[in-house]
């Protein structure tokens, strides 16, 4: 059985100009120990879509789905407290800037005591703080920081970008989540420290049997060890399936031009060549296209794209286009 | 004199906030010497805190060395005169959100850098703004617009009209391509490759991207705590493997490509 289970997503935005739809129908299954990667550009509501899986309320959010299902439990069904109770329980979340939400005012020590269930530690006063030191200890150990002792007294802003994305891992995997949600945490980051991160990641999902989803801006910057991969754009859902099948055969205009737009494909172009790009800027969420929102910028858009193409399945893979770029067997 | 820009013994130290006799300077850059030629790309490369930024500041004159020269075309440029400094060497800054004025239309923001360092009228000025809007791909009309009705990569738009509108020689790019959409990003990449093409600008590239330093560059200066380790051409930064530094920096990340192989798929145009 899948983990979570996503059908038919729906995020409804009130702005002063009318309700916005800002996630439409998206659909997502995440396994038991898997990795799976969100990828979209700024505006396609990957972030959002992270929101809607944790719970994260706004008033002017209206949130509809066939299933948001966790673990066979309806999370939409809950109320506020039950909800709370399961998300606090096997879900966490790390994000892009790790000093922006570090505690600057306490220590790293005490940031990461915070974060370990109380149920954990037991006995007598003393036997409780030597139980927690040497828990924060051994998180750290797993995260890859072997120097504990400089990091553990340390404030956030005495860290680098990479150790205290570390620690914010440490944080989130303090009481054993089965989902981590990692919200774009490696850009803006130099290659070296990204790659570490990456294997940080990796490593965590395959020996904590804790699931991944990691969202990320650009589809070359996932990791190797993705076994699903999604696309999103401005809301919709462009194409999902089988990270290495939809890399090599991508069906969606959109996944092949992100494909080619990246410098890290185009090994063999001529040096100072100009790449190949999508027309056009993101629509800003008062003016989505009708339709296919991919429309006005795709290079294969004909008439019928004013209509929202239905999806497509093809084994595994899943896309929503008129014009696929894959051949159908009839 | 057949350098567009020559660097000499270029260095940066910091004073300490105590200052002691014996308390010891800290250093940002030690003396490093370099040249540009015009229309040629360098890049800078380093880890973070190896001086990568703080040599494009002093480079676009935003700060100023502790010690050496910079040379323009066999023109020494002075620390303190900005005008000079304005008109031949210009920044972009990472944060296109950030490096614009929320309170002043786009047209006003273009025609700052004209008032100050030119003796230019308004209509002349006008029509200087015009030319740099339709030069980065966008409309005049834009000109009466406010940055936040623009998006991000319209935004980084605006900021490379701002540099280009005084017509410079070199542009100082600190981390300009990082944090844009990938499509935005390809854009801006041909947009300032179009542009030293046809004002035949050189570019000083502050990156951690080697994919991108790997394409547009045509010199490599790599910096390793404020030392100068490396600085040559790409291609022979690229076919050299000796120093183990330059493969943690280059070669690692560049030789670990996606296979891609859309036999199917037809060619996007353009």
């Amino acid at each position: 059985m899948q983990l979570l289970d996503i059908r038919n997503l729906t995020v409804e935005m009130k702005t002063p100009h009318g309700i916005v739809r800002v996630l439409d129908k998206v659909n997502l299954q995440l396994g038991k120990g898997e990795i799976h990667s969100l990828v979209g550009e700024s505006g396609s509501g990957k972030s959002l879509l992270a929101k809607a899986i944790v719970g994260f309320a706004n008033p002017n959010w209206e949130v509809t789905a066939d299933r948001l299902w966790w673990n066979g439990q309806d999370l939409l069904a809950m109320n506020t407290k039950q909800r709370r109770a399961v998300t606090g329980r096997d879900m966490a979340m790390i994000f892009q800037d790790p000093y922006s939400y570090l505690d600057p005012n306490s220590t790293i020590e005490q940031q990461i005591v915070e974060a370990i269930p109380e149920g954990d530690v037991r006995g007598t006063f003393m036997r409780r703080r030597v139980d927690r030191k040497t828990r924060v200890k051994r998180l750290l150990h797993r995260v890859g920081i072997r120097d504990h002792e400089s990091v553990i007294d340390s404030y956030p802003f005495e860290l680098s970008q990479g150790v205290a994305q570390k620690v914010s891992i440490a944080i989130a995997i303090a009481h054993r989540p089965r989902l981590l949600i990692a919200d774009e945490p490696t850009t803006a980051m130099e290659p070296s420290t990204k790659l570490q991160i990456h294997r940080l990641l990796a490593r965590l999902a395959a020996s904590q049997e804790m699931s991944v989803l990691l969202i990320s801006q650009d589809l070359t910057s996932i990791l190797p060890e993705t076994k699903q991969l999604t696309l999103l754009y401005c809301g919709q859902l462009m194409e999902t399936g089988p990270a290495e099948e939809v890399i090599n055969h991508p069906a969606h205009p959109y996944t092949d031009s992100m494909l080619r737009m990246s410098l890290q494909t185009q090994q063999e172009l001529p040096h100072k060549a100009r790449l190949p790009t999508l027309p056009g800027a993101i629509p800003t969420l008062r003016h989505m296209p009708i339709g296919c929102r991919l429309g006005p910028r795709c290079p294969y858009a004909q008439k019928q794209c004013v209509k929202a193409p239905l999806a497509t399945q093809k084994q595994q893979r899943v896309f929503h286009c008129h014009f696929p770029l894959l051949e159908l067997e009839s | 004199m057949s350098h567009l820009l020559e660097v000499k013994n270029l260095g940066k130290t910091y004073r300490p906030r105590k200052a002691w006799p014996w308390s010891q300077k800290s250093v940002a850059i030690e003396p490093i010497s370099f040249h540009i030629d015009a229309g040629e790309t360098l890049a800078v490369m380093g880890e973070t805190g190896s001086g990568k930024s703080t040599l494009a500041k002093i480079i676009a004159g935003v700060d100023n060395p502790s010690s050496g020269e910079l040379w323009l075309n066999g023109q020494k440029l002075h620390n303190q005169h900005y005008q000079q400094r304005c008109n031949n060497i210009r920044m972009i800054f990472q944060d296109s959100e950030n490096s614009l004025n929320t309170h002043l239309t786009l047209r006003k923001q273009l025609e700052e850098p004209l008032k100050f360092n030119t003796d230019l009228t308004a209509q002349e000025r006008n029509e200087k703004v015009d030319i740099a809007l339709r030069r980065v791909g966008m409309l005049t009309e834009h000109g009466e617009f406010y940055p936040h009705m623009l998006s991000s990569g319209q935004k980084q738009r605006v900021c490379i009209a701002r540099a280009i509108i005084l017509e410079p020689q070199i542009v100082v790019a600190d981390e300009a391509l990082v944090g844009l959409d990938p499509s935005v990003r390809a854009q801006i990449i041909n947009l300032m490759l179009d542009l030293q093409q046809d004002m035949g600008i050189s570019y000083i590239l502050v990156t951690h991207s080697p994919q991108i330093v790997k394409h547009i560059a045509d010199k490599i200066l790599i910096l390793y705590r404020g030392k100068m380790i490396v600085f040559d051409k790409t291609d022979i930064v690229l076919s050299d493997d000796q120093q183990p530094y330059v493969h943690q920096l280059l070669h690692d990340h560049l030789n670990k490509q996606i296979k891609f192989k859309s036999d199917k798929a037809k060619k996007i145009a353009d």
